[in-house]
């Protein structure tokens, strides 16, 4: 076996294959995602045990709104009883398809216990490593999810009033920006590790904020001086937009939950780049 | 060629420090005390390309750092530091293509993937073209003779298995310089026997330099052309193995030697 001398070498390794560069530099992230998908795959058995916990909380929620409306069936905070226990369904198919052990917890503990190391010596990007394992691990259990919520809703609830299939597509891409979103600001709590010694209490503050806010209520439940103030916060872009997307769509709000969206997206982006390239120089290892 | 060369090299770490008991700990929280840590003191030495050297010293010398700052994880404080003329601090990511490094003691490989699915995993993470990486996988597969297990979940895979399936995703992208810390960790005479013969293969075939630590004085004795001797963060000693059996007459065995040196520089830690 000869070894391809100097230069050449790293030429040949870097791959002239007369793919487009952006293919070449995303296909990494490509085949992590695809890896994770793989690994996911063989514990379906294991989400689906998660279906258990989904089921109660959803069958409590009904009946408690089923309690709330009573009889007159009058609408609160703009909702009927359909559009929201269906609002709230959605937003626990987000909450419990798109948790993930990798931003919420395992960026920290690489981070705390020094395993980081042995990933950002590797000719990747590490947020964006992080971000395609964390998608790998939602496409899994995500449309899981959708299945068990489409069945339990139609079954307990019925048919949602006004939903247009037709808008399934924008309120799909709305959902996948939201989690995104979700995911880098766990990731940047998960980051502020490289300062702090945990960073677990803040994600469950942050946590409890959005299950609070946005996943089990809809913001017009709050009083309508904190409304505004919820729709500046990721909680609107994270699970209330898509959420309401689904039981009350209209093209003019879609496009206004789209770019608050797009610019949460760019503002994570940013904090995520400016936050790792500053705790990166700081890491400590133990044992060297 | 110098594949690696280090001036000055140093890194301080600062720790935090707290009293014992309840008290103390009350007492570290509204008066936080650290303690600065000198791990690597101005090192300075260099490696030519091709050669094998063994980077030892006790625990707590400053050999895992060194190695962390040559390969871009940790910023060294002062010093210079080039691998491959390249500048860690600068230029990690275009370092990481021609680097590779195995940490015994550290799995890089994914466990519910096959050693298979590994190595292309690794192809795509190095940019290799999908036909190159599936010849570069029958190359490392016939020489680490991965033939028997490379469709086998890693989690099933034994620890000499492993570490040979390690060896190969860290070759997978041809680097020009490798770095193996603590390489033959937790194996057995066999296992370490095959390892090593395949680390000697591997640096005759492909001219591959060899930056190794270890605290097994079999990897030293039968890889090493040349060793250095790091403690408290210092080089106490830089020397060809050929030099050091010289000097040390008296049919003295290398790992009573290293330990007379590590004592001759006040620690008593045995390799």
């Amino acid at each position: 076996m000869n070894r391809t001398s100097g230069s050449a070498a790293s030429i040949c390794m870097k791959a002239v294959d007369g793919s487009a560069p952006w293919y070449r530099r995303g296909r990494k992230y490509i085949v992590i995602y695809r890896s994770v998908v793989m690994e996911n795959i063989q514990y379906v058995v294991n989400i689906a045990m998660g279906f258990l916990s989904y089921f109660i909380i959803n069958f409590v929620m009904i009946n408690l709104w089923d309690y709330m409306y009573g009889t007159s069936g009058e609408a609160i905070a703009g909702y009927g009883k359909e559009q929201m226990i269906w609002y709230v369904m959605i937003t626990e198919m987000i909450w419990f398809g798109a948790r993930g052990a990798t931003v919420a917890r395992q960026v920290s503990t690489d981070i705390r216990n020094g395993n980081i190391v042995y990933m950002v010596n590797k000719p990747y990007y590490y947020p964006f490593y992080v971000m395609a394992k964390y998608t790998g691990e939602w496409s899994v259990q995500l449309p899981m999810y959708a299945g068990l919520a489409v069945v339990m809703g139609m079954a307990m609830v019925g048919r949602l009033p006004g939903f247009r299939a037709a808008a399934l597509p924008a309120v799909i891409l709305c959902v996948i920006l939201g989690i995104t979103i979700n995911a880098g600001f766990k990731l940047c709590i998960s980051l502020l590790s490289f300062w702090i010694e945990d960073a677990h209490p803040f994600q469950w503050l942050y946590d409890k904020l959005i299950l609070v806010i946005g996943v089990i209520f809809p913001i017009e439940i709050f009083p309508e001086k904190l409304q505004p103030f919820f729709r500046l916060t990721p909680i609107y872009t994270v699970c209330y937009g898509p959420a309401k997307l689904v039981v009350d769509f209209s093209g003019e709000k879609c496009m206004e939950i789209l770019c608050a969206q797009l610019l949460y997206v760019l503002a994570g982006g940013i904090l995520i780049y400016l936050v790792y390239r500053k705790g990166v120089k700081k890491l400590y290892v133990n044992g060297g | 060629m110098e594949a690696i060369r280090v001036q000055d090299l140093s890194k301080t770490f600062r720790v935090r420090q707290k009293e014992k008991g309840l008290k103390g700990s009350i007492r570290s929280v509204l008066h936080p005390r650290s303690e600065e840590i000198r791990a690597v003191d101005e090192v300075s030495f260099t490696v030519e390309e091709g050669e094998i050297l063994a980077f030892i010293g006790p625990n707590g010398a400053g050999k895992s750092t060194t190695i962390k700052m040559l390969t871009g994880i940790l910023y060294p404080d002062g010093g210079k530091l080039e691998v491959l003329g390249i500048d860690p601090t600068k230029r990690r990511k275009e370092l990481a293509y021609q680097i590779g490094t195995v940490f015994g003691q550290k799995e890089q490989l994914w466990t519910h993937l096959t050693p298979y699915d590994n190595f292309r995993f690794f192809g795509a993470i190095y940019d290799i073209p999908e036909k190159e990486t599936e010849a570069r996988i029958k190359e490392l597969g016939e020489l680490f003779e991965l033939g028997a297990f490379i469709n086998t979940p890693v989690r099933g895979l034994s620890l000499g298995q492993r570490m040979r399936c390690e060896f190969a995703a860290s070759l997978i992208h041809k680097p020009k310089v490798l770095f193996l810390d603590e390489p033959t960790i937790g194996l057995d005479p066999v296992v370490k026997e095959t390892i090593r013969s395949l680390i000697k293969q591997m640096n005759r075939q492909l001219h591959t330099t060899i930056f190794l630590t270890s605290h097994d004085v079999g990897d030293i004795e039968k890889l090493c052309e040349r060793i250095i001797i790091i403690n408290a963060g210092s080089v106490v000693m830089d020397d060809s193995m050929e030099h050091l059996k010289d000097i040390h007459t008296s049919g003295m065995s290398l790992e009573n030697m290293i330990v007379e040196i590590y004592k001759a520089e006040g620690r008593t830690v045995s390799v």
